[in-house]
């Protein structure tokens, strides 16, 4: 079992190197990187569903979802291009540096659900968050009851990281369902909405999370479908995403209902999300 | 208790200069206004001296902050990032208990959550704080509705209290207890204890007639916010009287929200700079590619209000997030100072 015992970086940022560069679809890029301090890079630990604050030197720094897992992963984040600070990101080359603090927010539960079935369902970048669980779960799969994944995106062009998909749809006792909105020639795949997959499936109730990220209409949608079926609201999870500027519950700029998610978060069940009283 | 002569103010004055920059209530020559801000050297200082327009947290919790200092060249790839600690010692000389109330919300906060903010933990470090009992209010003032006044009880290193020739001091840190040493000053004798109360207890009973501005009892106020009972009808009221400037936040001693942003400076060096913000401003919770969660107006006055009042925030300041001063109903340009809002949440229960 791993203990995350890994103090974070809370306020100087510890320079890592930005070592290879992907380009996964439109304005999303993946930047695997490697800590400059061989004792932090050795030490660095992270819980699924964790975030870290990034910085871009001479830009700016910003929040960012975890997509590896916390054991035998390469350390990388994944960031869609938005603002001025996304923006430097996407110019950097491999070689170059960044500044990391973190990891912050309290993640996806993994101890608390073991023997139970799980449900991933995802929405475009969504996918994010989820890689980083769906890999740790998929590292301990025999720990788990059955292992679903749902996941839709507006076409096949921007479906993330499409060598995960591959492995995973190699993956035996994962079953993995992928829908886009219209259909495409050679798309082999189910079409439609996520959340009309969703109804369609034959999905577990009993001894069952679920694991849910997209847009907010694909995310209220989605917690319709899997409520009617009978899935309990303390049972469904997300991410959220916040302005946030300190990561370490000062700034306030992320406080939602009587919670900071960045420290509280990011990770709610939707019970939790319920009584927030905010948009998603 | 120890007692300082009048006339020996100049010597505390003389002494603290040594070892600290010192921070009070100072008058302004134009406006007249009395600003809580660095005692010139030269000049001398009014302890009597009214309420200050704005709050002492700026000592601890600048305006404008630079926290780190970083380079980084991009053709050798090297990076250099410094802390930036350069902070002198400092005194708050003469400050008023819901001031002193204040940071302690504010300690509370920064020092006591889930983590420490180092920034501000090498501020406080260096603050000594030698507070002034209210021997009469002012009438802005409701520091006896929220438990923060007319005298200090904890966080200073020593208390003052104003007797006429001069003044009672308690000693509350070994800090406080040098000082007095160095001074020499004299025990208080034995009536010292009941001349404090009889002094506290003339300034409370004269709050009826003179702090007449302002009145918040807000216990029941903060029942309706813990527990959302607050119709929305009375946010969005709140919400049209709200103008967005954010001067609540800026004169509140206990608002503490700030932005973070990376500055460059000509040279290629960049600086971190925290700077004060408030969460009445709309881009407050807007994020890049334009979503804002938090749009309506209404949706943020109430999360202010929830943050002074509500007994989930009262947990992290262990009181409530008002100290009573009064300074957000002396600057709103609306009407929705904090003790009108307690009004108006009353107003709805009491069906007035």
């Amino acid at each position: 079992m791993l203990v995350s015992t890994m103090v974070p970086i809370v306020t100087v940022p510890e320079v890592a190197t930005v070592v290879d560069i992907r380009d996964e679809i439109a304005e999303v890029k993946t930047f695997y990187f490697v800590f400059d301090n061989p004792e932090i890079e050795r030490s660095f630990r992270v819980r699924s569903g964790q975030f870290i604050m990034c910085t871009v030197f001479g830009a700016g720094e910003f929040a960012v979802s975890l997509p590896f897992s916390p054991e035998n992963d390469r350390r990388h984040i994944s960031v869609r291009k938005v603002g001025k600070v996304t923006a430097a990101l996407h110019e950097l080359q491999p070689g170059d540096k960044i500044g990391i603090r973190g990891p912050f927010g309290n993640g996806f539960p993994f101890e608390e659900i073991k023997g139970q079935n799980i449900i991933y369902v995802a929405g475009g970048i969504g996918l994010i968050p989820l890689r980083s669980s769906i890999v740790h779960v998929l590292q301990h799969r025999s720990e788990f009851g059955r292992v679903i994944l749902v996941y839709g995106a507006r076409s096949s062009r921007d479906l993330m990281y499409k060598e995960s998909i591959q492995e995973w749809k190699a993956t035996e006792n994962f079953e993995t369902y992928f829908t886009i909105d219209r259909p495409e020639p050679g798309w082999s795949g189910e079409v439609g909405f996520v959340n009309q997959l969703v109804a369609r499936l034959e999905l577990p109730v009993e001894k069952t999370v679920a694991f849910v990220c997209g847009p907010p209409v694909m995310f209220n949608s989605v917690i319709k479908e899997l409520k009617a079926k009978g899935i309990k609201e303390q049972n469904i999870y997300s991410t959220l995403e916040r302005h946030m500027k300190c990561g370490i519950g000062k700034c306030q700029h992320c406080a939602i209902g009587r919670t900071l998610v960045c420290v509280d978060g990011p990770v709610y069940t939707y019970k939790q999300i319920k009584t927030l009283g905010e948009q998603i | 208790m120890y007692f300082l002569e009048k006339a020996k103010l100049p010597q505390l004055f003389e002494l603290l200069k040594r070892d600290y920059e010192i921070y009070g209530p100072v008058q302004d020559e134009v406006s007249g206004e009395v600003i809580f801000d660095r005692v010139p050297e030269s000049s001398g200082f009014d302890l009597e001296a009214p309420i200050p327009y704005n709050p002492p947290k700026f000592v601890l919790f600048p305006h404008f902050e630079e926290i780190l200092k970083y380079h980084y060249e991009r053709q050798t790839k090297r990076v250099a990032i410094e802390r930036i600690n350069l902070l002198q010692p400092k005194v708050l000389l003469g400050l008023r208990s819901c001031d002193l109330t204040g940071i302690l919300c504010l300690d509370r906060f920064f020092l006591g959550q889930e983590f420490v903010d180092e920034v501000y933990l090498e501020h406080r470090k260096k603050l000594f704080i030698i507070s002034n009992t209210c021997v009469r209010p002012f009438p802005q003032c409701f520091c006896v509705c929220t438990d923060s006044g007319p005298s200090a009880r904890e966080g200073f290193d020593l208390n003052l209290t104003f007797t006429g020739p001069g003044y009672l001091v308690e000693v509350g840190s070994k800090k406080g207890q040098k000082l007095v040493e160095e001074l020499v000053l004299p025990e208080a004798g034995p009536e010292a204890s009941r001349l404090k109360k009889r002094i506290i207890d003339d300034s409370v009973l004269s709050f009826d007639r003179v702090a007449l501005e302002n009145k918040a009892w807000i216990s029941r106020a903060t029942n309706r916010l813990t527990t959302g009972f607050v119709r929305s009808e009375v946010w969005e009221y709140i919400g049209h009287q709200c103008f967005e400037c954010g001067a609540c936040a800026f004169v509140c001693p206990t608002c503490s929200c700030f932005n973070i942003e990376d500055v460059n400076f000509r040279t290629g060096d960049t600086y971190r700079v925290r700077t004060w913000d408030s969460c009445s401003f709309e881009g407050y919770t807007k994020m890049a590619g334009d979503h804002n969660p938090r749009k309506p107006v209404e949706d943020r006055r109430n999360k202010r209000f929830f943050c002074k009042l509500s007994y989930s925030q009262s947990k992290k300041y262990l009181r409530p997030g008002c100290v009573g001063c009064g300074r957000c109903a002396r600057v709103c340009p609306g009407d929705i100072g904090l003790p009108n809002v307690v009004t108006y949440i009353r107003r709805e229960i009491t069906g007035d």
